[in-house]
């Protein structure tokens, strides 16, 4: 369990104040403040539509918010859901643009190749991987650029339960390295097994912030009975 | 390791040899290519065996042959650049490359110049059309094939910009390519107003990339025609910087493309306010012979000419061709006006005055109705009192041959597309 990682928590990275999104007439975030302290592993959880998407694109400056102010947003990386970028190259070209493009660590690729298990698929083009190996492609990726925070939009999406398991472990182990891991994940099961603290996010509103300890009311709550109250 | 700068550039080279878009331009601008230099050599040899005295390659061989890459720098380029401009939208690298925090102008510069250098293998054709041409025996004249490239090299630039501008624009790529064609229709237009309408129309439509590539044709450099084409590809470069960032807010956008028109407005006009130009055809087609020139230029008060002429009157574009713009380039404070009540004149024929040219200077004036560059020059030496000086003229006798295109089918027509199948597919298998 993720608790019993140790307490590396020093300062806050980045912080977010009164935030707010609309599309139209759709709110999409609506006063979204929290902050993100060094090492820790925060889990962004919110029912499908929660505006965990249009928050992470935001913080990253792909989408203009409406108001609020963001400090320190360079610190960050973004890694988002459901792209395929650079369809034609192979994933080993990439991994290597992450180096030269986005000034990553080249020491970490041999690494992260093997973590991950890439291997097998390095010199396959991006858009001929299946979702989940692309999906481990681009945690690759982000994991090798040098900002302190990497935010990453469901990263277990795709994955089978092995995969899955591999993928939190290799996080986990960069995390325990002081890499800070923003990360959205709508299934509250997966989050709760992996994160050290969680922004509870619906309708574009943040209902709760906190460690499990902090947001359970009664003794053995688990995370999705705490969603559930709060929501 | 390398710089981001040279990361990026790499990233657009390797983007741009996946795109099938380039391939399948490099495949289809050999063979149009070798269509119009077939066609242009046989012409040229018949034109020859009947009265070849002053033909010029550059008229005769160049300007056609190099039609086929106007033909796919409107239709063919504008797919190559929203490709290479608009995949990183939509396939997402765009929302990882942003993150970086460069310059929008220099990930700009990146595909434009990778599209160009796309450009410029495209126009490898045209070298070989060359080399083929001097294997024949044919005369080349250096500078009318570097003028050449350089017009088709700027119309590819402009091609190029458009698009960029029109895909950042755009959500879609084909919307993208409706509005970059859309722009080119335009230009047609703003031609056909030209010819209908004469005037402001005119001016304008000098500045169009037909026009421009024309220019070039001609063997003529010339400093306006540059400085408006360059300011438009960088206000077509601006405005793809503008507008690709995805953070910032589309009112901002339209402040910025609002600034963004005002001084491009401003470079305009000031650019149409040089008038150095540079005649480096081997024949001198674009100027009067030397005498006349250092005659005209001694004129020290303004000329002023008027032309009863409508607009679509054959006789009025022979003397735009042959009198009055070479007339323009030697004064630039000529003042020549056409007047007509009508189009193209038809009706106007029995109106009295009409077909008449005027020429006043200092108080003087003299009217005709001869049409011709040695009817102009004469009108003028007559009202203005010079007299050209009796300088020796070497007669330009040109290069006439008639040749048969021997070997243009093989190159074009098969070695061309059978080495651009091979090298596309050797490459695609090399990204895999």
């Amino acid at each position: 369990m993720c608790h019993n990682r140790p307490a590396i928590l020093r300062y806050v990275l980045l912080r977010v104040d009164n935030l707010s999104k609309r599309f139209g007439q759709i709110t999409a975030l609506e006063n979204v403040s929290f902050e993100i302290r060094s090492g820790e592993l925060l889990g962004l959880i919110g029912p499908n539509g929660a505006g965990k998407s249009t928050l992470f694109e935001c913080l990253a400056g792909l989408l203009p918010a409406d108001t609020g102010t963001i400090t320190a947003p360079e610190s960050l990386f973004y890694i988002p859901d459901g792209i395929a970028p650079w369809p034609a190259q192979p994933l080993s070209w990439a991994l290597q643009f992450a180096i030269d493009y986005f000034g990553g660590n080249p020491a970490l690729l041999p690494e992260l190749t093997a973590q991950l298990d890439l291997a097998p698929f390095l010199a396959q083009p991006i858009g001929a991987l299946s979702k989940g190996q692309r999906k481990r492609g681009l945690l690759a990726l982000g994991l090798l650029t040098p900002q302190p925070l990497l935010m990453i939009d469901e990263p277990f999406d795709g994955l089978d339960l092995r995969q899955m398991r591999d993928v939190a472990a290799v996080l986990k182990t960069h995390a325990a390295r002081g890499r800070t891991l923003f990360l959205s994940i709508h299934q509250i099961a997966d989050a709760a097994r992996f994160c050290d603290r969680f922004i509870l996010l619906s309708n574009g509103r943040v209902r709760a912030e906190g460690t499990l300890a902090e947001l359970a009311t009664a003794p053995g709550q688990t995370l999705e009975e705490v969603f559930l109250a709060l929501t | 390791m390398p710089s981001p700068s040279r990361a990026l550039l790499h990233k657009e080279w390797r983007e741009l040899l996946a795109s099938r878009a380039w391939w399948l331009l490099l495949l289809l601008i050999g063979p149009l290519t070798g269509m119009s230099f077939i066609a242009a050599v046989n012409t040229y040899a018949e034109v020859s065996a009947a009265a070849g005295e002053t033909l010029t390659p550059l008229s005769g061989i160049w300007a056609p042959t190099g039609s086929a890459c106007e033909l796919v720098a409107v239709f063919l380029l504008p797919f190559v650049v929203i490709r290479i401009v608009g995949a990183d939208r939509q396939s997402g690298a765009l929302k990882l490359e942003l993150q970086r925090p460069q310059s929008r102008l220099t990930r700009i510069a990146a595909k434009s110049a990778i599209a160009l250098a796309g450009w410029a293998v495209a126009l490898l054709p045209l070298l070989a059309a060359a080399a083929l041409w001097r294997s024949y025996g044919g005369h080349i004249h250096p500078s009318d094939l570097l003028v050449l490239l350089t017009g088709h090299l700027l119309n590819g630039g402009l091609t190029i910009a458009l698009a960029a501008a029109a895909t950042s624009l755009a959500e879609h790529p084909s919307t993208a390519a409706i509005l970059t064609l859309s722009v080119t229709v335009g230009t047609w237009i703003i031609t056909f107003f030209a010819a209908l309408r004469g005037g402001l129309w005119e001016r304008i439509a000098a500045y169009t990339p037909a026009a421009v590539v024309a220019e070039f044709q001609h063997g003529l450099l010339s400093l306006p025609t540059l400085l408006v084409s360059l300011t438009l590809l960088l206000a077509g470069l601006t405005l793809a910087a503008v507008w690709q960032p995805l953070g910032t807010r589309t009112s901002r956008k339209l402040q910025q493309t609002a600034a963004l028109g005002l001084i491009t407005a401003l470079a305009l006009f000031l650019a149409v306010q040089t008038h150095q130009s540079w005649d480096l055809s081997e024949n001198r087609a674009n100027s009067f012979p030397l005498a006349d020139e250092l005659a005209l230029r001694s004129l020290p008060q303004p000329l002023k000419i008027t032309a009863r002429l409508a607009p679509e009157d054959g006789r009025r574009v022979d003397l735009e061709r042959n009198a009055f713009s070479k007339l323009r380039r030697l004064l630039p404070n000529v003042e020549i006006e056409f007047q007509s009540a009508t189009a193209t004149g038809l009706f106007e024929q029995a109106a009295a005055g009409y077909g008449e040219i005027t020429y006043a200077y200092n108080g003087r004036s003299e009217t005709n109705r001869v049409a011709t560059a040695e009817g102009v020059l004469e009108s003028i030496y007559a009202v203005t009192g010079l007299q050209p000086a009796n300088l020796p003229e070497i007669p330009f006798r040109g290069h006439p041959l008639a040749v048969t295109p021997t070997g243009a089918g093989a190159l074009f027509y098969l070695l061309w597309p059978g080495l651009t199948l091979l090298c596309g597919v050797y490459v695609r298998r090399r990204f895999q």
